[in-house]
């Protein structure tokens, strides 16, 4: 009878560990499945669209299910017009499928939220932000800095990651440079603003020779240029 | 001399039994283990179920009451955790965001004074722009809060009693973004922000 009892408790136990661990794993984790039941709240004329392009971000890493599954919850939950919400999923989609990091998208879609923002107002400061990613991006190309290949070694060709911080952050400068009311035709002022966000993350979250190959290849006149074509 | 006899016959009978007895070695462990599989029960799935579970049905059912009770409890407290209970009014994900950046960082203090403030609370890129409540224990109209964050570069507010409050002179820069101001603190660099 004893033996039984502690032979019925041990199995408890483990059965109960087993569950408990199997659960938390299920229960923790974010799917593609998630955000498709999510984005199911919001009335959207482009759901496939959308949804193709955040299921390609997903893949390629350039978004996170979670990040994307707040992003729809949020736009959910605050009342507006469903067309503005969208336009913001769209812009997202966008960048997603341009294979371009969605994390700064999604952060300026909840500032905006956060600071109950008109949607339309939201949208127009994403959008922005959107255009500098491309923008940056293709600077960076036309200086001959670009993404690494599987296995690709060079001074100039900077692995996924470290390539998408620098366009993160050189077009996240530049976008508060516009919103704080900064000329586009102000370069030295430009590339002051990229110096400076650099050289403050440079080591802590940016490598220091990608930091100054940057700063060695684009010019005052390179960022007013960019300014110039997000605005246009 | 009787010594040497004795050992010498030892030697001879060990030989011996080393030329004779070595062949019989052959395939020694395979013969062992045949001998054990044969003596070993043969237990089959069902069989062996029964022996995990507990042997009377008296125990048997608190077992599975155990597990049962567990398992309901589990589901609430998992589900509310990572706030995605919406039949329990939850859908929130703060607690989650928050742990998300709880990634052995540095502890940044947020101070603000608010004298006869009701809240304060602090949004910011750290927490997804979702409130995390400042404290102020002693009633002193400082309020506090530590929030452990990796090196980065993070922006953030304050909101006071619902308003928004962008300018902490403990910042390290401030930013325009949608009409107003936000503070800017980098962590991670010998100096600043932490």
């Amino acid at each position: 009878m004893k033996e039984g009892f502690w032979k019925a408790f041990v199995v408890g136990v483990v059965g109960m560990a087993l569950f408990l661990g199997c659960g938390g794993v299920i229960l923790a984790e974010t799917t593609t499945v998630d955000v498709e039941q999510a984005l199911q709240a919001l009335p959207l004329s482009q759901r496939e669209r959308i949804l193709e392009s955040f299921k390609v971000g997903l893949v390629q890493g350039q978004l996170l299910p979670e990040e994307s599954l707040r992003l729809v919850t949020r736009l959910t939950a605050v009342e507006g017009n469903p067309v503005e919400k969208e336009a913001i999923l769209l812009t997202l989609a966008f960048a997603l499928t341009e294979g371009l990091p969605g994390k700064s998208l999604v952060d300026k879609t909840l500032e905006g939220l956060s600071r109950r923002a008109p949607l339309v107002q939201i949208g127009q400061q994403v959008s922005i932000r959107a255009r500098l990613l491309v923008e940056v991006r293709d600077l960076l190309y036309s200086k001959g800095i670009f993404v690494a290949a599987e296995g690709q070694v060079a001074s100039s060709v900077l692995l996924p990651a470290r390539f998408d911080l620098l366009i993160i952050h050189i077009a996240d400068a530049l976008g508060e440079y516009l919103e704080g009311g900064g000329s586009p035709l102000d370069g030295h002022l430009l590339k002051e603003a990229v110096q400076l966000r650099l050289s403050k993350l440079e080591e802590v979250v940016i490598p220091v020779e990608d930091v100054e190959l940057v700063l060695a290849r684009i010019t005052a006149g390179d960022l007013s240029r960019v300014l110039q074509k997000v605005l246009d | 001399m009787r010594g040497d006899n004795l050992e010498e016959t030892l030697t001879d009978i060990l030989r011996h039994e080393a030329t004779v007895g070595a062949p019989r070695l052959e395939g020694l462990e395979e013969r062992i283990v045949a001998e054990l599989d044969g003596r070993l029960p043969k237990w089959g799935l069902v069989k062996m179920l029964k022996h995990l579970i507990a042997p009377t049905r008296g125990a048997r059912l608190g077992q599975l009451a155990v597990i049962g009770a567990t398992a309901v409890v589990f589901l609430f407290v998992g589900t509310f955790l990572v706030g995605r209970a919406p039949f329990l009014g939850g859908g929130s994900d703060k607690r989650v965001s928050m742990s998300a950046v709880a990634e052995s960082g540095n502890s940044v203090l947020f101070l603000m004074p608010a004298p006869g403030a009701q809240s304060v609370t602090v949004v910011g890129n750290f927490n997804n722009w979702e409130a995390t409540p400042l404290c102020d224990d002693d009633g002193d109209g400082i309020w506090t809060a530590s929030i452990p964050l990796s090196p980065g570069r993070y922006e953030y507010a304050f909101v006071v009693d619902g308003r928004w409050w962008g300018q902490d002179p403990l910042a390290d820069e401030y930013v325009r973004s949608f009409g107003d101001y936000s503070s800017v603190r980098y962590v991670g660099r010998a100096g600043d922000g932490a």
